[in-house]
């Protein structure tokens, strides 16, 4: 962790403490990226959304970037972190900001949820600093995918080239697939 | 189309495609670098191109940019033959996944 001693290095802190409280952080993310005070981040925080942090522990477990569809999401905003890691000199924090925001644009041009949180995007990094978790390519289309370290991935298909059959049928889906047909048909209606 | 029209339009595309590079690069260096799939080198002298240079660069009677995707999989996934908004959503992650990586392999 950096220490803000100058006035400047205090306004950058809180700039990129912004950054992460306006993409949706957590106060945890914030706590362990910056060196500005926990009270100074609440009251930062109340500012710019308006009430207080969510409360409790963060999510810890690695087997939620395994199921399906967070794996999907996981895979793609790794694939932006490395690139951009690879690419760029910047803090590995700058990073987040930048492949969540990326990974952000993607799901919102496909239509999709944004089924990882900045908050779960850092903690996703930090399992991968860790060792607990890392890519490996699928053996039919190539792409990298999110794996357990320890895992055999000998001959690992993804879960795109292998679909398990009740794949993206949740019901968040099925609630905004309604929810558009609902849409559709009062417009006929106002239309005719 | 005559030689000439031909040679004319690839000057244009060339020109547009850095002057585009050009400004990605001064909007958000990091970004630019994974979108266009380009070296921090050849980034830097581009980065600095004058307008003449640009010109001069542009003239030339190659593309200066080409396919990045050299895989017939990525174009099926971006023309997704399949039925169904969930199935074209999952196609779409599929070819974002595949060619985000594809970005990491251009840029080493």
């Amino acid at each position: 962790m950096k220490k803000a001693k100058t006035v400047l290095g205090e306004a950058r802190q809180i700039a990129l403490a912004s950054d992460l409280i306006h993409l949706g952080a957590r106060l945890q993310v914030l706590e362990s990226e910056t060196s500005l005070s926990r009270e100074r981040l609440l009251k930062l925080y109340k500012e710019i959304v308006g009430k207080s942090p969510p409360k409790g522990m963060l999510p810890f477990s690695t087997d939620w970037f395994m199921t399906w569809q967070p794996n999907i999401h996981s895979s793609l905003y790794i694939n932006l972190f490395q690139s951009l890691n690879r690419s760029s000199e910047l803090d590995e924090i700058e990073v987040v900001i930048h492949a969540y925001r990326m990974y952000r644009e993607y799901v919102a041009r496909l239509k999709m949820p944004e089924v990882l949180s900045v908050t779960r995007a850092w903690r996703l990094t930090r399992f991968f600093d860790a060792g607990m978790l890392t890519s490996t390519a699928c053996t039919e289309c190539g792409g990298n995918f999110v794996v357990h370290t320890y895992e055999l991935t000998g001959g690992y298909v993804c879960g795109l080239c292998d679909m398990p059959s009740r794949a993206g049928k949740t019901r968040a889906n099925r609630m905004a697939a309604y929810a558009d047909a609902e849409n559709e048909s009062t417009e006929v209606a106002l239309a005719g | 189309m005559k030689v000439e029209n031909l040679l004319n339009e690839i000057r244009e595309a060339n020109l547009s495609y850095l002057i585009l590079a050009q400004n990605m690069l001064r909007a958000d260096r990091a970004e630019a670098l994974v979108r266009l799939g380009l070296s921090e080198e050849v980034a830097r002298i581009i980065d600095q191109l004058t307008a003449g240079q640009l010109l001069k660069i542009a003239a030339s009677n190659m593309l200066m940019c080409r396919f990045r995707f050299d895989d017939s999989l990525v174009w099926n996934l971006l023309l997704s033959h399949t039925r169904g908004a969930e199935n074209a959503q999952a196609a779409g992650m599929h070819a974002a996944i595949l060619m985000t990586g594809n970005a990491i392999e251009a840029v080493v």
